[in-house]
């Protein structure tokens, strides 16, 4: 039996539905590309109580995070939402994930729900002994609002003002009238926000539904069509599919998040080693000409394989089909022509540092009309 | 003729794929029945064999494409494409909102088109062969 969220009863009636790291999750409420142009216009709603959350806390928490992170913990002020990774011994990527450090003292832990169980674990074995790591997720629900709209969308439920709320900041306060978490966060690369609902079981959902239907008035609800097709467009990577424990930071391209002069947490030995700064094989971003992309083609040039494709999609912006792709090193400079292998007939594409959107019309840069 | 909510128009043949084969005198018209858009949901590409391109009965000829999904097209009979339509390069929408007018996909030259007919399905046949589909979904 596959789990429901405290949204379930809402997608059931609206929602085609399909199945998804063991949930029951809404897959469209229209059409993906409506919803995918709704959140890039105006502003869309997403159910993701289906991520885990975990919550830690006391004067052993800081430390804890920091020998698990290779970015910094401690030196992020309280009230920072901040993206970071999980690694393995080797540097792998056992998962991606935001940390909300709600105090010097206090912190939420946002993960990939395919991943839950994985990441408990490997948190749980690096525990110092009695430390409490409190699974939240069924206690919680969590709704994303994202897109130019949505500040406006969610202003009239919560008495915090958003346009104090910075990018990569979060505040608890109450929305809709119940105890929640608000951080300026998303996955779609525009402005928006994700709503933590306190206390918002599967068996007393009512809190969560509130908020849900309330903000429904003035966004759209969108499935997890549309989730994939905005990430990807936004050149966000899917832990599973872009990246994963062979994976390390610096051939996903996000050796941003590994600070500088930072030891002591797992897989810090192994990107120590030079050679995992110069990796064979680095992530990039590819627009073809024709043809969608999907997972697993190859990306080749006349004297052979590149690369693979690890996501891909159709871009309802560009109307193009793009993808996030490995492609090795020597091969990986932006602007490089390559061709993407669909069902036998090599497509002509481009190497592109997303987002593949121009940010000058969408996304949280955009220029806006005054 | 209607089946929990898909049509299917009664002017024409059906494949088990979800293909629709309709006689214009001397061509076939060929196209996708209104399950299988309404199952892709959201058509946005469509990769059609050119004219001159010759399709085989119940071999992929191309593929429709939503944003998540990539469904071959069979072809439901033997022949050479004399018409392509192109307006879906713009327009693959309408494949969702007309699959039998305006959504077509391709237009053949029978080869061989009595005998292939007999093992195409008429409408009260796919009505009730796509009852079975939709029973086990």
């Amino acid at each position: 039996m596959p789990k429901t969220t405290q949204l379930y009863d809402y997608h059931l009636k609206h929602a085609r539905l399909t199945e998804f790291a063991g949930y029951e999750m809404p897959l469209w409420y229209s059409t993906t590309t409506h919803e995918h142009m709704a959140v890039r216009g105006s502003s869309g709603i997403f159910d993701v109580s289906h991520m885990a959350r975990f919550y830690v806390a006391g004067e052993e928490s800081t430390g804890f995070l920091e020998g698990l992170v290779p970015t910094w913990v401690r030196s992020q002020p309280a009230s920072k939402a901040f993206y970071t990774l999980l690694l393995n011994e080797k540097g792998g990527i056992i998962d991606d994930l935001i940390i909300e450090k709600l105090a010097d003292d206090r912190y939420l832990v946002v993960v990939n729900a395919a991943n839950a169980e994985t990441d408990m674990l490997h948190m749980r074995s690096h525990a110092p002994s009695g430390f409490e790591i409190e699974d939240r997720t069924r206690t919680t629900a969590m709704i994303a609002v994202q897109g130019p709209g949505a500040l406006s969308s969610l202003q009239p439920m919560t008495d915090l003002d958003l346009g104090q709320l910075k990018r990569f900041r979060c505040s608890e306060t109450k929305v809709a009238g119940e105890d929640a978490l608000i951080s300026r966060t998303g996955y779609t690369g525009e402005d928006g926000f994700e709503v933590i609902v306190y206390n918002a079981s599967t068996e007393h959902p009512q809190g969560a539904l509130k908020v849900w239907e309330g903000l429904a008035n003035t966004s759209a609800p969108c499935g997890l069509g549309a989730r994939d097709s905005l990430r990807l467009e936004a050149g966000f990577p899917l832990h599973g599919s872009d990246i994963d424990q062979s994976t390390n930071p610096f051939e996903a391209d996000l050796g941003w998040v590994v600070s500088a002069g930072k030891g002591g947490y797992v897989g810090s030995e192994a990107l120590a080693d030079p050679k995992a700064k110069e990796p064979h094989q680095v992530r990039r971003g590819l627009v073809l000409e024709s043809g969608i992309p999907r997972h697993g083609f190859e990306i080749r040039d006349d004297a052979g394989t590149l690369g693979r494709v690890t996501s891909g999609t159709f871009s309802p912006i560009l109307r193009k089909g793009i993808a996030l792709g490995m492609v090795s090193t020597e091969h990986s400079g932006f602007g490089g022509r390559v061709s993407v292998v669909v069902r036998g007939t090599p497509e002509q594409s481009m190497l592109t540092r997303p987002p593949f959107y121009d940010e000058k019309l969408y996304g949280w840069k955009r220029q806006k009309d005054n | 003729m209607e089946v929990q909510g898909y049509e299917v128009p009664e002017d024409r043949l059906y494949t088990k794929e979800h293909e629709w084969a309709k006689e214009l005198g001397a061509t076939i018209l060929i196209g996708i029945t209104d399950y299988a858009a309404k199952t892709l949901n959201d058509v946005v590409y469509a990769t059609l064999p050119g004219a001159g391109t010759k399709v085989e009965h119940m071999k992929s000829m191309g593929t429709v494409e939503s944003i998540k999904a990539v469904s071959e097209v069979y072809s439901p009979i033997s022949g050479t494409v004399v018409k392509v339509n192109r307006e879906l390069e713009t327009h693959p929408e309408r494949v969702n909102r007309s699959p039998y007018v305006e959504g077509w996909l391709v237009e053949v030259n029978a080869s061989n088109l009595q005998a292939e007919k007999k093992s195409l399905m008429d409408a009260a046949a796919y009505v009730e062969y796509l009852k079975g589909v939709l029973s086990k979904r």
